[in-house]
């Protein structure tokens, strides 16, 4: 059987959409809990070991301290630098050594950064940021279970493990960054706090998830279409007075009016040039990208983008294989 | 003349400043709605609103803190430290802040009013912690003014100066005093800070003291009439800064005296008071100056033991009989 | 958030002014000149210039001892700052207070407290004062990580909540309190974790990124000045020098310190504003040659003030004056 990955990032959950919008504070305290309990789940399906990736705070670290499990916790041996790429090369490391799955404790933002790396190794990703629409609510103990059901079956993955899709920024030609599930365009300003809510600097969206119970972008356009989005398939929105006003929850307890001038769907076979520029890019709801005047940026849409645990049917597939029945 | 209590002396002059002025506001523990847990602040509440009368959680240092700022903006507080047992855990801003924020700032405040109203003293059975007369350690703090009066018509007289007076003041209300009735006048009138008063005159020998053991002394000085002595009798009213010149009148005139404190005879006022007998009057001393204080221990629960060790009336007809012959 | 070129451009000089500034009394202390301790916010000028360019001149705020930048900031002159440093009488204060009581009131600058606590609780009562008024303005105190564990942070948090007090808590997270490391002296990682156990917001800020910093400032002024109540930002940085000018620094490695380096506040707004095309590289030089010269007049003034007379020595401790007419 194989290893399972975890990735807990610490930052997430304390910036400014405390304060803008109403996001829930989510302390690192909490994700020890949830890591303990993923362990404990992982431990009951005969998981050998959990790699974690070493934080500041120790999330891994406390999760273990008087924890009675017969499975071995590890570490990635890598250099912290205590910000976003840690998780990038984090998942680089586990994916070369063949983790069965890697479990993630973030946002968008989070697991965004892990999917530039993860290659075809199924992500489990358990929400703890604000704007999340990646990620799944899931309680601990179960995400273990089923991340357990993963790395025991390898085999059986297509039951359970489906491919999300994701969006391709690229300069001239060349990949320079994605997004799980929006591409945001504003009015050209500063990076500064990063959190991306204020709605009067919108140009264009570009969204590879919409669904009407989504929160953040890709709420306007599950929104305005009125069903999720099929496979490989994009929308695009410019933003602007003249076309419709859209009333989306773009944050929690943030509930903004958008005027969305066009909207349409986009295929895969589509690359779609930005046409705002300079620009400031949001990528899964933080400034990312500063564009200056003259940069081609363009936008598509990969349907082939990271696997991912469907935790339900995975479960339920464990359960009808007769997995949880324990034998005299 | 009416007579009220100390305590409703205390509120008489509190009403009569916040309505006065609006910039007056009281807040502490319990100063509320409940009335101030020696009910002095009874009714202020009711009158004056939650803005003006302000219960506040246990947080001495947010009292404090709070005092300072509202002070350096222009406002008027008066904060309550409930025992001054407990200034020990806001001591830094009676010492190292308020006392000191317009030196530092050379002179950009020209001024900082707050009035710092606290209890003090034993005779209540509230043990080591509870009972204390601590009034000496605060003269030792340039900036701080500190001030105990010892009767219902004073303590109305000192608190309107105090609370027109535009510096940190300590006022310190001696709680055994609280139930005592004396004479108070219905209208305003300020007792000016700095100036003691003989509330008794003599020519025998001066008896020096302040709050509840000023009333001791006049208790003393009758018993010492009796037997021949004349006994003058100073109520210091203000610790800090302290009257030197009818200290020195005094005693050039009657060349003994005795100081009297319920604060632990090492240092505290009486210190002070001969310090300052020395430095004008030696030359005119015929004996040393008596002190009569509380022993130097902690304040015991047993009342059998508190009234062994707080200082009497029989303490100070002693004392000066010592010297007076 | 969009700010005016011009405003973004003082924001530079400042930042620009004030680490020379810093620079220039660390070379006095080197050349034996400079009277006392000072503590240097090299480094540091993000917080300084991103946390005062968000607020209005009517705002109050308090700071440390390593925020000479803070003072500057908020406009005051640097002339009698750098006097007043110097112990001279043409000093803000008279030369009464030195560089760890240097406050300029007349531009709402209390200073610093030289106890580290009361700055936090003293805040309560300016912002009381504030809310009184009702002219939406607010308190802020600054504390550095060290002072985040006395006693009076959890006081003045708890009361500023309990009374909805227009106050802004600004905890500037550099890591170090003298020599102990943050790790070692707090159990969790953020001290913005704490605000939820206050009822309030707590934001996790970039110190070093003056706009990032402007942001959530200037966020959170918002918010409490809608009456939505306090909030507390942490501000994670690095001082570049000792605690204070002289200190060896031998808790920090090498690595840390240059890695430090790398974070430069002044360098990454530069960067910023030449990559918007906000500014060229000749403007900003023009920027940083006003800010020399100011400073140089600065260094003039000081050396040709005078100390204070003797008699201030008793002057501004009580006063006599009779009370104002109501």
């Amino acid at each position: 059987m194989k290893p399972v990955g975890i990735i807990a990032n610490p930052a997430s959950g304390k910036d400014i959409r405390r304060l803008v919008a109403y996001g829930s504070v989510f302390d690192n305290h909490e994700k020890v809990n949830i890591v303990r309990r993923v362990i404990l789940g992982l431990n009951s399906m005969g998981v050998p070991e959990a790699i974690c990736m070493p934080d500041f705070y120790g999330i891994g670290i406390r999760a273990i301290e008087g924890l009675d499990v017969a499975m071995k916790i590890s570490f990635l041996e890598m250099e912290m630098e205590g910000h976003q790429d840690d998780s990038t090369v984090a998942a680089r490391l586990l994916h070369e050594m063949r983790v069965g799955c890697i479990i993630t404790l973030g946002g968008d933002g989070t697991n965004r950064a892990v999917a530039k790396t993860c290659g075809d190794t199924p992500l489990l990703p358990i929400s703890t940021g604000t704007n999340n629409v990646f990620p799944f609510m899931v309680e601990g103990t179960l995400a273990g279970i089923a991340a357990g059901v993963a790395a025991r079956n390898p085999s059986e993955e297509g039951r359970y493990v489906k491919q999300a899709p994701r969006l391709e920024v690229r300069r001239n030609g060349d990949l320079i960054d994605l997004a799980l599930v929006d591409v945001v365009v504003s009015k050209s300003g500063f990076i500064a706090s990063r959190a991306m809510w204020d709605v009067s600097s919108l140009k264009e969206i570009f969204l590879c998830k919409a669904d009407p119970e989504n929160i953040g972008f890709s709420a306007i356009g599950g929104l305005i279409f009125g069903v999720p989005l099929a496979q490989a398939q994009g929308a695009y929105l410019s933003i602007g007075e003249g076309g419709k006003s859209v009333r989306a929850p773009i944050a929690p307890g943030l509930i903004c009016s958008v005027p969305v001038l066009t909207y349409r769907h986009f295929s895969s076979e589509e690359e779609i040039p930005i046409s705002h520029m300079p620009a400031l890019i949001a990528l899964d709801g933080e400034r990312e990208l500063i564009v200056p005047p003259g940069d081609a940026l363009s936008v598509s849409l990969n349907p082939k983008g990271p696997r991912v645990v469907d935790i339900p049917l995975a479960l339920r597939w464990a359960a009808e294989q007769g997995l949880f029945i324990e034998q005299p | 003349m009416r007579e009220i209590t100390f305590s409703e002396a205390i509120r008489e002059a509190l009403r009569h400043e916040m309505k006065l002025d609006e910039k007056v506001f009281i807040f502490g523990e319990d100063v509320g709605a409940f009335g101030g847990c020696f009910g002095v602040t009874a009714g202020l509440f009711q009158e004056f609103g939650p803005d003006r009368v302000m219960d506040t959680p246990i947080s001495e240092s947010a009292i404090m803190g709070t005092a300072i700022g509202s002070s350096m903006m222009g406002l008027r507080p008066v904060p309550e430290i409930m025992f001054i047992d407990f200034t020990t855990v806001c001591f830094d801003y009676l010492t190292n802040q308020a006392p000191k924020v317009r030196y530092m700032c050379g002179g950009q405040l020209d001024k900082l009013p707050i009035v710092i109203r606290t209890t003090s003293g034993g005779w209540i059975r509230a043990a080591g912690q509870h009972s204390q007369s601590l009034e000496g350690w605060f003269t030792q703090v340039p900036g701080l003014k500190v001030v105990m009066p010892s009767s219902p018509h004073d303590a109305k007289g000192l608190l309107l100066a105090a609370l027109r007076d535009n510096n940190p003041v300590l006022y310190i209300e001696e709680k055994a005093l609280y139930a005592m009735k004396g004479p108070v006048p219905e209208e305003e009138y300020v007792i000016p800070l700095g100036q003691a008063e003989v509330k008794r005159p003599g020519t025998g020998i001066t008896l020096i003291s302040y709050a509840l053991m000023l009333n001791k002394c006049l208790a003393a000085a009758e018993a010492l009439a009796k037997d021949g002595i004349s006994a003058e009798v100073i109520d210091l009213r203000t610790l800090s800064p302290l009257d030197h010149e009818t200290l020195s009148k005094s005693v050039k005139k009657t060349h003994k005296a005795v100081v009297v404190q319920e604060a632990c005879e090492v240092a505290g006022m009486a210190a002070q008071v001969i310090k300052s007998l020395m430095d004008s009057s030696f030359s005119f001393l015929d004996a040393p100056i008596k002190t009569v204080a509380a022993g130097n221990t902690v304040i015991p629960f047993s009342p059998a033991l508190e009234d062994a060790m707080l200082p009497s009336e029989v303490m100070v007809i002693q004392a000066a009989k010592e010297i007076a012959a | 958030m969009e700010l005016p070129k011009e405003k973004l451009l003082e924001m530079y000089k400042t930042m620009v002014a004030i680490r020379g500034f810093e620079e220039s009394l660390a070379a006095a202390v080197t050349a034996g000149v400079l009277p006392g301790f000072v503590h240097l916010g090299v480094g540091q000028e993000a917080v300084h210039v991103g946390v005062c360019s968000a607020l209005r001149p009517s705002d109050w705020i308090s700071s440390t001892h390593r925020d000479h930048g803070i003072i500057l900031a908020r406009g005051a002159d640097i002339k009698r700052m750098r006097a007043e440093i110097f112990g001279k009488v043409t000093g803000y204060c008279k030369g009464k207070g030195g560089s760890m009581h240097l406050a300029a009131l007349d531009k709402h600058a209390t200073g610093c407290n030289g106890i580290l606590g009361p700055s936090q609780t003293i805040n309560l009562g300016i912002a009381l004062a504030l809310k009184k008024k009702k002219q939406a303005d607010i308190a802020v105190v600054m504390f550095g990580d060290g002072a985040a564990h006395r006693g009076e942070f959890h006081e003045a948090l708890n009361l500023a909540a309990c009374w909805k007090l227009p106050a802004l808590a600004i905890c500037v997270n550099n890591h170090y309190a003298i020599s102990v490391c943050f790790d070692d002296a707090c159990a969790v990682d953020d001290i913005a974790a704490r605000a939820a156990g206050y009822g309030m917001p707590g934001l996790v800020v970039d110190g070093n990124d003056v706009m990032a910093v402007h942001e959530a400032v200037s966020e959170t002024a918002k918010s409490i000045r809608a009456g939505k109540g306090p909030a507390l930002i942490e501000l994670k940085t690095a001082r570049w020098r000792g605690h204070f000018e002289g200190d060896p620094q031998p808790y920090r490695t090498p690595e840390q310190l240059e890695s430090d380096k790398k974070k430069d506040p002044i360098v990454r707004f530069s960067t910023q504003l030449l990559e918007q095309g906000v500014a060229t590289e000749a403007e900003l030089k023009v920027l940083q040659a006003q800010a020399g010269k100011e400073l140089q007049e600065a260094i003039e003034f000081t050396e040709k003030s005078a100390y204070p007379p003797l008699e201030e020595i008793y002057t501004d401790l009580i006063y006599e004056g009779r009370r104002e007419v109501r």
